[in-house]
């Protein structure tokens, strides 16, 4: 049965084209261009997916608050944010209140696209027994491909979906730097410096919330990154 | 000009004090010289008709042009003290001017006639270079000693015939003189003389008894050059007999010494200006006076009229009184004149009347008198004037001074506060003077709300970019995502070609957004992201590593003379910074260029220089350089937003430093300024 995505984007236009994606990739599509309409939509039946924007008209934060109310209503319901606010503030407050990737607009479709695909993946990944095959083990480090998941000695970091990739892609190959680019073709986004750097930094932190001596990826100054087995 | 230099060109308006002080003592000075005018006027008008009365005094005018009368007329000096019969002048004590000069056959004769007592006085000064003494044989001529130099004194009473008195020296010293008349040719006993010699002339001294003088006198010089020859004469007199001699007149002396009042002197003379009576003394000088406020008389010199020297106030030596005053009342005229004093400033006040009898003019009274109290009370004033109106002036001055000091003080720290709030872009911050209630406050007021006006301007400037970036990016997904489910359409060739157009437009257009908000992400990265210690030195080292595999058709170097430099911030953030200068290193220069980094200690900073051969900067974009949207690069590259160097400046500052740049030789040089952990 076809995937239920919802999208909920107040300019018209964008929604129109999305969900025009989305049901060119087979997917069956509800667009909203407000909060309550969405949640009184919700009532009757949760999608698959969500996307949200985070301003919605006179609405500036309601993106937020519907993302708040949805994560309450289930914890592993797929949710994304598609903005035009490209503050790091904002990227973090949305990634705090549950969401599982925070993109903006400049994402092209494809992108998107591979993102929800990637999303629906790691959902019914996680339905199934785990694979033995689909763990990759670079010391302390594991990472599970199926589902996405990420487990520093054993305990799970809560990556994003970009922030996955990224350490998937520097961690497949330890010691080779990996430039801007390589990150940008592995992450699925266009990616400028002081994002990458962020989303970096960002995934240093998880480690190190789990373990305060973490420093497995490098930085190569002017080059890239790189991931340190020991 | 400074502020101070026009307020104090503007103080010495205040002179105009003194000088409406000195025309007020001028004012006064001269009201009070014409009072004393005509007072001395009326005086002078009083003696007139008294010494018209005394008519037969005068000598009697001639019918002869007045002047060419007078040049022929010999005065008869009154001497003071009886003179010795040597053949020197200086015993007559008479002034050198007193002697009248004629023309010689071989230069100038001077003379002098004078009386003491019944006695006639002669001084005959001749150049004469060849003098020609007379010979015993010589001396019986029927006229005088023939061929020898001689002196003839010629003496008319009209009608009498005329008598000659010769002298002639058979050698010098004492000499004998003839007297020659009708009845012959003899010595004459009653007459002494003395004949001296000179270089380049001689001289004559004579003593003659006045009673075998008449009334008219003249002078005949005859000059010879040898015994053999006849002698030139030149004679004092034109025509045929000399014309009559004038003297003081006994008795208008003496009544003239009557009338005369202290400290006035008065004068008469004939129809032809000769003085034939002068009484009185003007009072001497307050010498004591002059001295003490001698300043102050040679400002009041300066400052007041000035009249005729006072020494030509004086009786003419020469006897004759020729000051166009005497002589406007010769012509009938009453005239009056003043004098001052080189030195004291006295002023003398002179009146001359005309003496008329029947309405036929004998001659003129002068009246002088020195006027030593108009002298006192304009010197007093004058003092007190120009004291007062120094210290007033001062006062004023220094006052101005002041006041436009503490004014020029008031502008200069507004200025500089100015500057430097544009400077450091405090551009909020309050300026001195801004609650002043005078201009300088409004001027305050204005500026400071110029700079508030640019600060939210540059602010404006600054958000612009992001702002800007942030409105752009809803319509731009509009149209990427358009596309993109366009290009899932089926499309002929063309619409696919235009599509892919527009596509490339889009991402342009994209990269441009990303460009433009960059600035604002660092500004938050800076403000969120935790700094860490790091080593400038090593980050340098690889970043500049990787340069060498971007732009590969560019020689990089990196120097430095450090171990090590610690700093603190985000490495990430710095080579962002690097990137840019890098990228505009690299943009300004040809390709096989060197692109130099240099890293210095310079004190705690560190100083890191990239340095790139190629054209220098506009001077006047070089502190502009780093602002929002500024650019130097020419028109035809429009990826360039001028937003680059923003960003560098921004990532500078954000870690404590700064940034700079300059014209080196053949190139440019950015130096970027960073406080150093610790450095060696």
């Amino acid at each position: 049965m076809a995937k239920r995505i919802a999208i909920i984007e107040d300019e018209a236009a964008i929604r129109d084209n999305y969900a025009a994606a989305f049901k060119r990739e087979g997917y069956n599509v509800d667009a909203f261009d407000a909060r309550e309409p969405a949640l009184s939509a919700f009532d009757s039946r949760l999608p698959d997916l969500v996307v949200i924007d985070i301003n919605l008209r006179d609405d500036i934060e309601g993106g937020f608050e519907l993302c708040r109310e949805l994560r309450a209503r289930s914890a592993d319901l797929p949710i994304i944010f598609l903005t035009a606010r490209d503050s790091e503030f904002d990227a973090v407050s949305g990634l705090r209140l549950g969401a599982d990737d925070y993109l903006t607009k400049d994402i092209s479709l494809p992108h998107l696209m591979a993102r929800v695909a990637a999303l629906f993946r790691r959902l019914d990944a996680m339905q199934k027994p785990q694979a033995a095959n689909s763990s990759i083990r670079r010391g302390d480090l594991a990472i599970d491909t199926e589902r996405m998941t990420v487990h520093w000695r054993d305990q799970a970091v809560g990556l994003t979906l970009t922030e996955f990739w990224l350490v998937h892609v520097m961690a497949r190959y330890p010691g080779h730097v990996k430039n801007r680019q390589q990150l940008m073709d592995a992450a699925q986004a266009v990616l400028d410096d002081n994002t990458i750097t962020s989303h970096i930094k960002r995934i240093r932190r998880k480690f190190m919330a789990i373990d305060a001596d973490f420093n497995a990826i490098e930085t190569v100054y002017g080059m890239g990154y790189r991931w340190l087995s020991d | 000009m400074t502020l101070k230099r026009q307020l104090l060109l503007v103080s010495l308006l205040a002179l105009l004090l003194p000088w409406a002080g000195c025309e007020f003592i001028r004012e006064t000075e001269s009201a009070l010289r014409n009072g004393q005018q005509q007072m001395l006027a009326g005086t002078a008008r009083a003696l007139a008709s008294t010494m018209a009365t005394r008519g037969n005094e005068y000598p009697p005018r001639l019918d002869l042009p007045l002047d060419s009368l007078a040049s022929e007329q010999h005065y008869v000096h009154a001497l003071a003290t009886r003179p010795t019969i040597d053949g020197y002048f200086d015993d007559w004590l008479l002034d050198p001017n007193a002697l009248s000069s004629m023309r010689g056959a071989r230069g100038s004769i001077q003379l002098a006639m004078g009386s003491y007592g019944r006695m006639f006085y002669l001084y005959v000064d001749v150049d004469d270079l060849n003098v020609v003494y007379a010979s015993a044989q010589t001396m019986i001529l029927d006229d005088g000693p023939r061929y020898a130099d001689r002196v003839s004194l010629i003496s008319v009473d009209p009608p009498e015939p005329e008598t000659q008195f010769v002298f002639a020296a058979e050698a010098p010293g004492a000499i004998i003189s003839y007297r020659k008349d009708a009845f012959g040719f003899e010595p004459e006993p009653g007459i002494s003389a003395h004949w001296q010699d000179v270089p380049g002339g001689y001289r004559l001294e004579a003593q003659i008894p006045l009673d075998l003088l008449g009334r008219n006198i003249g002078l005949v010089v005859g000059d010879t050059s040898s015994e053999s020859e006849r002698a030139i004469r030149s004679s004092s007199y034109s025509g045929r007999s000399p014309a009559p001699s004038v003297a003081l007149s006994k008795s208008l002396t003496a009544a003239v010494a009557e009338l005369a009042q202290p400290g006035m002197r008065i004068l008469i003379t004939d129809a032809s200006g000769w003085r034939i009576a002068a009484g009185g003394e003007l009072s001497a000088a307050t010498t004591s006076e002059s001295s003490e406020n001698g300043w102050s008389n040679r400002i009041y010199d300066l400052l007041v009229e000035g009249g005729e020297a006072a020494e030509s106030a004086e009786p003419d030596p020469s006897g004759r009184e020729r000051q166009p005053y005497v002589t406007a009342a010769i012509a009938g005229r009453e005239m009056a004149s003043w004098f001052r004093g080189d030195d004291s400033g006295r002023a003398i006040v002179a009146v001359a009347a005309p003496v008329r009898n029947d309405g036929e003019v004998l001659g003129a009274l002068i009246v002088q008198q020195g006027t030593d109290a108009i002298l006192s009370l304009t010197n007093e004033g004058l003092a007190r004037l120009i004291n007062l109106t120094l210290i007033v002036t001062l006062l004023v001055a220094g006052a101005l001074i002041g006041y436009a000091s503490w004014l020029s003080r008031r502008i200069r720290h507004l200025s500089i506060a100015a500057e430097d709030a544009l400077l450091n872009e405090t551009l909020h911050a309050a300026l001195p003077s801004a609650l002043a209630v005078d201009e300088i406050g409004d001027l305050s007021r204005s500026f400071s709300n110029v700079l508030r006006q640019l600060g939210d301007y540059n602010a404006y400037l600054r958000s612009l970019a992001s702002k800007l970036s942030h409105e752009l990016r809803t319509p731009l997904a509009i149209v990427t995502s358009s596309l993109e489910n366009l290009e899932h359409e089926e499309l002929n060739t063309a619409s696919a070609g235009y599509t892919a157009r527009a596509r490339e437009g889009a991402d342009r257009l994209r990269r441009i957004l990303s460009a433009m908000s960059e600035a604002s992400r660092v500004e938050e990265l800076m403000e969120h992201g935790d700094p860490e210690s790091f080593d400038l030195r090593a980050v340098l080292a690889s970043t500049v590593a990787a340069y060498r595999d971007v732009y590969k058709n560019r020689e990089f170097k990196f120097e430095t003379s450090l171990d090590k430099a610690t700093v603190t911030g985000s490495p990430e953030l710095l080579i962002q910074m690097l990137d840019k200068l890098a990228d505009n290193a690299v943009d300004f220069s040809a390709p096989g260029d060197t692109i130099g980094l240099r890293l210095e200690a310079d004190g705690s900073k560190l100083l890191l220089a990239v340095t790139n051969p190629g054209p220098p900067l506009p001077e006047k974009m070089r502190t502009q350089l780093f602002d929002s949207m500024v650019s130097v690069r020419g028109g035809e590259n429009t990826r360039h937003l001028g937003l680059g160097l923003y960003v560098a400046r921004l990532i500078a500052e954000g870690h404590g430093g700064s940034i700079s740049a300059e014209n080196v030789e053949g190139g440019v040089s950015f130096v970027i300024q960073l406080p150093a952990e610790d450095s060696r």
